[in-house]
Parts: structure tokens; C-alpha cells; sequence
């Protein structure tokens, strides 16, 4: 849309080869289908489950014992989804972006051959092309998984209640389904093969296992499934997991109705037809390296998001990095994505707010000595009525001394992080200081005074 | 078969007529009531009406497309009425695909090529 705005002619090529279960999606990527927005739905889902259970203690009566329908929510999220996937159709074609439901690979220079559902191909040229393909859940490699396993490709859209679920993976996006299928009442166990949040600051991850653990959320550690079997069909049917030890010889067995895969995504990059422009990817792990202007060894390829090596995989970066290419292209501009502190939240049933450095990664880059590390447990004051627990929420910044104690990390661990976490991260943009965030009178009675 | 239209007016009668032709395609394209002289109260539906007529071509075949009335302008006016309590109505004229997020309000009724959009896509 933002080429379009400077008459440049423009084409989208979105496609969606169905899960291994048949499931497919409309206009939008994965954030809006089967990422961010129906995750962040069911995360409320769960919180409003909370919610309710302490409502009593604020007074509110209801006699009836609260229940959770599966299909009442998923709907409900569909619908919203089907609404955004339109609202996209609308805006593109307002904009006279043209969009084919094709997937698109290139077949020589400047070229790219596109293939519909119906099999129906066309060739078409263009002077730039821009690689925004993404990356698809990663599935284990061992028998039954592709035929009995499911992943958040099919979750969100899920035509029945889960039931029992083995979550196997320590991702973000593993301990976020985890935390929200257990809040809508489900008996959720998480397998883990080593750490959890790798990546993350690693003293906020343990905290928010142990607070998912103290929780109902059970932790198999240091084991991986090596087989996946259906004892009964159903939906859901009954599916037997076997596990291996990564630490030694025992086997364990399991029952699930579901067994959810949160292992890692790829980048769609293999079958497009790379090779046939030269573009280089990691062979490894599939990603495109591009300069600081996004651009691939193709000098008329571009790519942004998740397919990019060494870059966040988060859709706003994704959306900044488009904007400001086309920009620059199309509109004398010369600002490039910052990819520096970028704020993040993992919306896991605490929920985690950070931007910049972990303790780990600052202690590496500027030494122990160089760093001040600022902590502080608070009770939100709207836990404390319904006596929810007052040692688990938390806060510290991290700051580096030589530079003035400039804020180079912040990590809040709490209800709300997400918001809390926005605009400290616009702080740290402009270089605070521990001593301008001292001098910062704090909101009164809100967690983020803290 | 083609595609055929049917004029209501009202809340009741569009639901009873959506229902009876339940398994078919329903677009529903919503305005305000006409005067004795065939003008709407509503501007915006008389621009809209002749750019959707022209398009309605573009149908699929066992389309049913219905041309509602919704009332007067106070009825439209009133926060609560049936249209937009029950089928989340926010604007005139709207044109929808009957049971799915699908739908264009108000100036977007004017742009053919939405239009017909609305009426080819799946």
C-alpha cells in the first residue's frame, strides 16, 4: 500500500499451503490468522476465566459454576479474523494494489511464475520484487507427527475443545498456548527439551515457568517425544506419546488428546525459486541475509520479517522495515529500521514486557562490573482483595555505569506488561537515565510506578 | 439459475426472507426508506443504489440478492434499533454477504470495483 501511494503499480502474491490437517487461512499473514491477534484473544479469554473467579471477593454473587465452550470463543475469534482478512481485501483494492491468491516463485530474472488453488498458472515481470514469505511451524521429524500432531496453525481454529494437551516446546509461542489453554480450565502439560524463552533474559523465564508450574501448568524437563501414536479417533481422539530422556536412557509414556508442536518455525524460503535468481540464503536455516537497507545479493530483491537472518522476528519490525524501503525507493527518504531496542511482550499468564538487553547479554557486551542492575517485587494492588499471589511480580532495569547509568534493559514481569512496557521503551529510545527515571514521579496506585 | 432479487422492508421481514432462502449466496444491500417520489432520505443511498444495480450482474449463479428498506430517518437514528443491535448495522447504505464478515459501508458502496469485489470473491 505505501508503494501504491507513490503510483508505483504494485502486486501481492499471498498464499497459504494448508497445514498437514488441511487448514488454510485468508489475506492478512500469520500475525492477524494464526499469530498475534487470535493468541492475544485467547490469552484474554483465560485472564477474563481469572477474572471472574476473583470478582467474588470484590462482591460480585453468581451461583452458577462457571464453564468454558471452546466453540463459542473460537468463533467469535474467526469472525473478528474473517472481518480483518476482508478489511485488508478492501484497503488493497481502494489503493489499487493488485492482489492474486497465488503462490508466487520465481523462474528467471525479473520474472515470477504464480500458481493458484486451482492449479491455474501466469507469468508476470517486475522491476522489484520484495520476499515477505514468513515462516511456518517446524514439525519433529519422528513417527506421527505430520498425522496426529497439530500446531498454532491449526489451534486457533481448532473445531473442538483440545481436551488434554502436551505442549511439546519451551518457545514463547509453546508457554503462551500452554498458559492460556490451562487458564480456560484444560489439563495442559508442557514437555521441554532443555531451557525455557531461550533468548530471553533467563532469570524472567524461570520465574514465569515457576509461576505457570505453581499455576496447574505441569513441566516434563529435559525430554522429547520420539513417537506419537492414535490409540482412539475422536475429536479429540486419544493419542499416546512416547519420550526419551535428553539426559539418559528412561522412556516415559503419556495420553493426550491433543499434542501440540511449539518447536520452532521455518522460513518459507526453499521453494520459491531462489536459486533460479541467485538470491543467497543460510542453507542451514533457510533465512536470507540482506544489508542494512534490506536488500538481498539480488540487488533488485528485497525481503523483510521473520525470513531475515539475525533480525527480530516481530510483525511491527516487519511492517517498519517495509514502510521505510518503499520509502526510501520510492520517496527520496533515507531513514532505515532501527532494529535496536525494540520493545516485546510474551503474553504468557504473567506476562513478560522487555526491551534491550537481558542481564546475560549485558553482563557479556559491557562486564559485570559495568552494570547496575535495578529489581523490585510489587503486589498489584488489584491482586491483593483476592489474595493472588503477592511475591510474583516483578521489575528491574538494567544500566550501564559508564555511560551515565543510561537504562539499556528493562524486564517487567506483571498484568499488563504489554502497555507498561511501550512506553518505557520510547524512554529508552530517547537514552534515559536511572537518575531521569528516579525523577519520574510514579502513577498512583498502578504497577508501572514501581 | 442466475440470480434473483427480492424486495422487503423492515427487520422481520428481511430475517423471514434470509431464512427462507437459507444454503443459497444472500447479499443484502441496506438503505434508507423512499419518499412518495422514489428518493431516499438518506444521500449516501441514492449515490450507492445505481453503482451496486449496475454491478449485480457479477452475481453468482443462485444468488439471492435482497434490497432492504430499513424505515425513516428517526427509526435509523434510534442507537437501539433491530439493524443495528442484531445484524451489528453501523452505517446506510450497507451491502453485505449474508453470514460472513464480508460487507461495505457508506462511501465504499460508491466504488464499483469494491462492489463487484463483494460480489465475485470467495
Amino acid at each position: 500500500q505505501e508503494a501504491a501511494k507513490y503510483e508505483k503499480k504494485v502486486m501481492v502474491l499471498d498464499f497459504v499451503t494448508p497445514t498437514p490437517r488441511g487448514n488454510s487461512w485468508g489475506l492478512g499473514g500469520t500475525c492477524v490468522n494464526v499469530g498475534c491477534i487470535p493468541k492475544k484473544l485467547m490469552h484474554q479469554a483465560a485472564l477474563l476465566g481469572q477474572a471472574l473467579q476473583d470478582s467474588r471477593k470484590f462482591g460480585w454473587q453468581f451461583t452458577e459454576e462457571v464453564k468454558h465452550n471452546w466453540m463459542t470463543m473460537t468463533e467469535s475469534i474467526q469472525n473478528y479474523i474473517g472481518s480483518l482478512n476482508w478489511g485488508y481485501r478492501v484497503a488493497l483494492r481502494d489503493t489499487k494494489v493488485t492482489y492474486e491468491n497465488a503462490y508466487g516463485e520465481f523462474v528467471g530474472p525479473h520474472t515470477i511464475k504464480t500458481t493458484n488453488k486451482r492449479g491455474i498458472e501466469k507469468l508476470y515481470t517486475a522491476e522489484r520484487f520484495l520476499i515477505a514469505t514468513g515462516e511456518r511451524p517446524r514439525y519433529l521429524g519422528i513417527p506421527g507427527d505430520k498425522e496426529y500432531c497439530i500446531s498454532s496453525d491449526d489451534l486457533f481454529s481448532l473445531p473442538y475443545c483440545p481436551g488434554k494437551t502436551l505442549v511439546v516446546g519451551a518457545s514463547y509461542v509453546a508457554l503462551e498456548c500452554a498458559g492460556f489453554l490451562a487458564g480456560l480450565g484444560l489439563d495442559v502439560t508442557v514437555m521441554v527439551r532443555s531451557i525455557l524463552l531461550r533468548g530471553f533474559d533467563q532469570d524472567m523465564a524461570n520465574k514465569i515457568g515457576e509461576y505457570m508450574e505453581e499455576h496447574g501448568v505441569n513441566f516434563i524437563r529435559e525430554f522429547v517425544p520420539i513417537k506419537v501414536e492414535q490409540i482412539e479417533e475422536g475429536t479429540p481422539g486419544i493419542l499416546k506419546v512416547t519420550a526419551k530422556s535428553t539426559t539418559g536412557n528412561q522412556i516415559i509414556e503419556g495420553e493426550y488428546n491433543t499434542v501440540l508442536l511449539a518447536i520452532g518455525r521455518d522460513p518459507c524460503t526453499r521453494k520459491i525459486g531462489l536459486d533460479k535468481v541467485g538470491v543467497n540464503i543460510n542453507e542451514k536455516t533457510g533465512k536470507i541475509p540482506v544489508n542494512d537497507e534490506e536488500q538481498t545479493n539480488v540487488p533488485y530483491i528485497y525481503a523483510v520479517g521473520d525470513i531475515l537472518q539475525d533480525k527480530l522476528e516481530l510483525t511491527p519490525v516487519a511492517i517498519q522495515a517495509g514502510r521505510l524501503l518503499v520509502r526510501r525507493l520510492y520517496a527520496g527518504a533515507t531513514t532505515k529500521c532501527d532494529y535496536v531496542n525494540v520493545p516485546t511482550t510474551v503474553f504468557t499468564p504473567l506476562e513478560y514486557g522487555a526491551c534491550g538487553y537481558s542481564e546475560e547479554t549485558a553482563v557479556e557486551k559491557f562486564g559485570e562490573e559495568n552494570i547496575e542492575v535495578y529489581h523490585n517485587h510489587f503486589w498489584p494492588l488489584e491482586w491483593t482483595v483476592p489474595s493472588r499471589d503477592n511475591n510474583k511480580c516483578y521489575a528491574k532495569i538494567i544500566c550501564n555505569i559508564q555511560d551515565n547509568e543510561r537504562v539499556i534493559g528493562f524486564h517487567v514481569l506483571g498484568p499488563n506488561a504489554g502497555e507498561v512496557t511501550q512506553g518505557f521503551a520510547a524512554a529508552i529510545k530517547c537514552g534515559m537515565t536511572k537518575e531521569q527515571l528516579d525523577s519520574t514521579v510514579g502513577i498512583h496506585p498502578v504497577c508501572a510506578e514501581v | 439459475m442466475g440470480w434473483e432479487e427480492v424486495q422487503v422492508r423492515g427487520y422481520p421481514e428481511f430475517v423471514r426472507t434470509a431464512q427462507r432462502y437459507h444454503g443459497r449466496p444472500i447479499f443484502a444491500l441496506f438503505c434508507g426508506d423512499k419518499d412518495a417520489e422514489g428518493r431516499s432520505w438518506c444521500p449516501d443511498c441514492v449515490t450507492a443504489e445505481p453503482v451496486v444495480r449496475k454491478e449485480l450482474h457479477n452475481l453468482p449463479d443462485e444468488s439471492v440478492f435482497i434490497y432492504c428498506l430499513v424505515g425513516d430517518r428517526a427509526y435509523w437514528k434510534d442507537p437501539n434499533n433491530e439493524f443495528r443491535r442484531n445484524l451489528k448495522l453501523t452505517g446506510v447504505p450497507t451491502l453485505l454477504k449474508y453470514g460472513t464478515p464480508q460487507k461495505l459501508v457508506e462511501e465504499e458502496c460508491f466504488k464499483a470495483e469494491l462492489v463487484r469485489m463483494l460480489f465475485t470473491e470467495d
